[in-house]
């Protein structure tokens, strides 16, 4: 198992290296100079290309990629060409944003979609089956600034049940940073007052979030719970005269959450790269919004590194999938 | 993406407000704090930064020589008391006022020094103002309350100029100062100035969040007002949608300035805030790149001219929420033509002057092509109404999406330069200077500002004249005479002036408006409990 994940750690840098010198390339290879937005609004062309010497955007791409590789290696990614501030520095700032309301959304989809899925598999064709085919593709296809935008308007513009936007009330001190994760740090510091705060900003973002994961694990669930009941073993079970809810959410949704699993954790990469509209509507300082701004400002460095962390968080989770498999269906395990 | 937000928001809001409107109990805020919700500037270093909104970043927090109050904006002595100028226009002397940094030391001549050169090091931000003009070695402190320039040739947008430049807290910045770098990074999230109110720097986060306190022993004091708020909180919100429903909900004080038309109507017709409308300096404008044909042919860009529909889009699109426009000049500021006429609408004119343009061998026939700023939907609205008009000539307008910094980068040389494309002229600097100065010189040529590429050598000399003459009404009539000539000549389509629309909640008092820095002056203000 020590060996498993090493090897799968060992192909993940290249992985990762293919992925810079993929954005590298098409960010700079696109008519999109930084220096001009560096300058400033009222920049004269000398002053563009004076900025465009002092940082190196006159050299060879691959020189400028070189640097930039260097720099990455020592854990610097570089400063933003818009705060002028270290963009690790801002990515610190926002990613447990985005980590939280991602994982509370993952939460909330699989906590709905697994028996959600189980249970249309064990009435399938009933009415219960057709109508969470219905609302399962809906949610797949629910644009989610609509559905958002509709919580707000209902839950905190009528009803005054929720707030509209942010991560916590203005004006209300933080707790401090330990994981930089709101409910977590809340709870560690024993602030009730500010996690509840946090908790009920989370839930109309997450729902929004979770809409498309919960949709997509219902569905998968089905199918393997589905498949599980026609093995031999179901049968013998029954024979044997085991209950059949201890038959259905042991046995068989042991022997179907395999794909539910792996389709949670590709879900959770899907989820940060699409939590952009979700963070923008509620304005949740997270990464997606992060990246939005750094797209429009044309700050690369902003850009290559949101890539970056994006594709590392794909790879480690990747990698937990891969053991949760393993701890789940021992015959993975001896096969690695 | 963010104008289908709007649809959708509007759409959803429309039938929400059916569904029996909403509940306005909560109070806003927290009591004795305010609220604001318009944009954060991109960093904090006012040395570096130069955009719209860190002009508001800087009223608040620092102090400068001279700033602007009011609307139409006068021009005052602030850290200064006054300054004189030698009859050559080469030298100008600044006295300084008795004033103290948020560190409660004071603010003397070497300090002003340091800030011009600092500002001048950073090569970016507003330095391009001076650079031309002014070498870091010539500014002088003659003693500990007196600082003189010595500019290379006479410059008269040289006052104009002053408050764009922060007066900064040298001991800071040089404790903070790393390699020669003029403490740049540290200042990105952190400040140095003397001004009405200082920053909470733990509070601040890029894009997101920034609390100020405010400074008692601020120079001017605050007998002119007797309730100031003690503590403001600054928000940046992305979606305009959740922005109004903010405001609406009481969460937040003010939205931006740039409130879209069919937000003004929900927040109009809601309870416990209120419109703001000010006329503002900040010109809309099609650029036209004069270098690339048919576009050099002056005849063809008469025919564009008379192709727009001026009033379809400002009462139809912007609801008469802004000023037509009839030349570079905001027609609010002085340099602007009283009577200048501006271009109408008449397809039957732009017929003629096509047909001009087509016997004089102009390749009229080519697809031309106009960018548009992907964010703002204004933009492609306005190109939209272009070529739905372009279209009953024959003239084929393809829009083609863009971003700010790629169009700023493009427009470095006319080959690269988009035949047309969509943007405004904001209040650098009050000045015709900032306008047509920076717009129609030849001398500009490779800028944004100077996209068209218009060289005229009679308006060059006018503008050259303009700019360093230090007679007013000379200036005036100078600007005046560059006006008439380059509309005539129909360099661009400028098409309107800025009415800022902002959404403030009701018990905001003494809000003041000024072109630069929207209004949001926080010394001015109160909150009614």
């Amino acid at each position: 198992m020590g060996r498993f994940i090493l090897r799968r750690m060992l192909f993940v840098v290249p992985s990762l290296l293919g992925l810079l010198v993929l954005t590298f390339v098409m960010l700079r290879v696109l008519p999109n100079d930084p220096s001009a937005a560096l300058a400033g609004e009222n920049a004269t062309p000398a002053q563009i290309a004076a900025v465009r010497t002092a940082y190196g955007f006159d050299q060879p791409i691959w020189k400028q990629f070189a640097v930039y590789l260097k720099q990455v290696v020592h854990a610097d990614l570089g400063t933003s060409i818009v705060t002028g501030r270290p963009v690790v520095a801002d990515i610190a700032l926002r990613l447990p944003a985005t980590i939280e309301l991602t994982f509370c959304a993952l939460l909330f989809a699989s906590a709905m979609g697994i028996p959600i899925g189980t249970l249309a598999a064990v009435w399938h064709n009933s009415v219960f089956d057709h109508a969470m085919r219905i609302v399962t593709v809906g949610g797949l296809a629910i644009a989610a600034f609509w559905f958002a935008i509709i919580l707000q308007l209902v839950f905190s513009m009528s009803l005054d049940w929720l707030p509209l936007r942010g991560r916590i009330s203005v004006g209300m001190p933080e707790p401090a940073p330990v994981t930089r994760l709101l409910l977590v740090d809340s709870l560690l510091a024993g602030r009730l007052g500010v996690f509840r705060d946090a908790l009920l900003h989370l839930v109309m973002p997450a729902l929004t979030l979770s809409l498309g994961g919960l949709a997509s694990i219902a569905r998968f669930t089905r199918a393997g719970v589905l498949d599980t009941l026609q093995k031999d073993f179901v049968g013998y079970a029954e024979a044997a005269g085991y209950r059949r809810s201890r038959i259905i959410w042991v046995y068989v949704l042991r022997n179907s959450v395999v794909a539910a699993t792996t389709q949670i954790g590709l879900l959770f990469g899907a989820l940060i790269s699409s939590a952009v509209a979700v963070e923008s509507i509620f304005d949740w300082p997270g990464i997606g919004s992060y990246a939005v701004k750094a797209i429009l400002t044309s700050d690369y460095k902003a850009i290559l590194a949101v890539t970056l962390v994006v594709g590392v968080i794909y790879a480690i989770v990747n990698i937990v999938v891969d053991i949760v498999h393993a701890l789940l269906d021992p015959r993975v395990a001896e096969s690695l | 993406m963010q104008r289908r937000l709007f649809l959708v928001g509007s759409l959803a809001a429309a039938t929400a407000s059916h569904m029996g409107g909403f509940r306005m109990a909560r109070a806003q805020g927290r009591p004795g704090e305010l609220v604001w919700a318009d944009n954060l500037p991109g960093g904090l270093d006012p040395h570096v930064i130069f955009d719209v909104p860190m002009q508001f970043y800087m009223l608040n927090i620092y102090d400068q020589l001279y700033k602007y109050e009011g609307n139409p904006p006068e021009l005052k002595p602030w850290l200064a008391s006054g300054h004189t100028v030698s009859p050559d226009g080469r030298t100008w002397t600044f006295n300084l006022r008795d004033a103290k940094f948020h560190d409660g030391s004071p603010v003397t001549a070497e300090d002003v020094v340091y800030s011009f050169r600092r500002m001048l090091a950073t090569k970016r931000g507003p330095s391009a103002a001076f650079l031309p003009v002014l070498p870091p070695e010539k500014v002088k402190a003659v003693d500990a309350k007196t600082v003189q320039f010595e500019l290379d040739y006479a410059y008269q947008p040289f006052l104009s100029a002053m408050p764009l430049v922060c007066i900064m807290n040298p001991r800071l910045l040089k404790a903070n100062e790393k390699d020669g770098d003029w403490g740049q990074p540290w200042l990105a999230s952190n400040a140095a100035g003397s001004g009405p109110y200082m920053l909470d720097a733990a509070s601040y986060k890029p894009a997101e969040a920034l609390d100020m306190k405010r400074y008692e022993s601020h120079f001017m004091g605050w007998t002119h007002n007797p309730r100031p708020i003690d503590i403001v909180r600054c928000r940046d919100i992305q979606e305009t949608t959740t922005r109004v429903n903010a405001l609406l909900r009481g969460d937040i004080d003010a939205t931006d300035s740039y409130l879209p038309t069919d937000q003004v109507e929900r927040v109009l017709r809601a309870k416990n805030v209120r419109v703001i409308k000010d006329e503002t300096m900040r010109v809309m404008v099609i650029r036209m790149n004069n270098k690339k044909p048919p576009f050099d042919n002056v005849n063809f860009r008469r025919a564009m001219s008379h192709a727009f529909n001026y009033r379809g889009f400002i009462s139809g699109v912007l609801k008469d929420y802004a000023v037509r426009n009839a030349g570079p000049i905001p027609q609010n500021l002085w340099g602007a033509p009283k009577d200048l006429k501006p271009y109408e609408y008449n397809l039957d004119l732009a017929r003629e002057e096509l047909a001009q343009a087509k016997a004089q061998g102009a390749p009229i026939d080519r697809e031309i092509e106009i960018h548009i700023q992907q964010q703002l939907a204004q933009t492609t609205q306005a190109a939209q109404v272009l070529q739905q008009d372009l279209r009953k000539l024959n003239v084929n307008l393809k829009i083609a999406p863009n971003l700010w910094p790629n169009l700023v980068s493009s427009t470095a040389k006319p080959e690269t330069t988009p035949d047309m494309w969509v943007h405004w002229v904001s209040t650098y600097f009050v000045d015709p200077e900032n306008w047509i100065g920076q717009m129609y010189d030849s001398q500009f040529h490779g800028t944004w500002k100077a996209s068209s590429w218009y060289k005229n050598a009679k308006v060059d000399q006018l503008l050259r004249e303009a700019r360093s003459s230090s007679d007013q009404a000379k200036r005036q009539a100078l600007y005046e005479e560059a006006s008439r000539i380059v509309v005539a000549d129909a360099a661009d389509i400028w098409i309107y002036n800025t009415v800022q629309i902002r959404g403030i909640s009701a018990r905001v008092e003494g809000y003041k408006f000024s072109p630069v820095g929207s209004g949001a002056e926080f010394r001015y203000m109160s909150l009614a409990s």
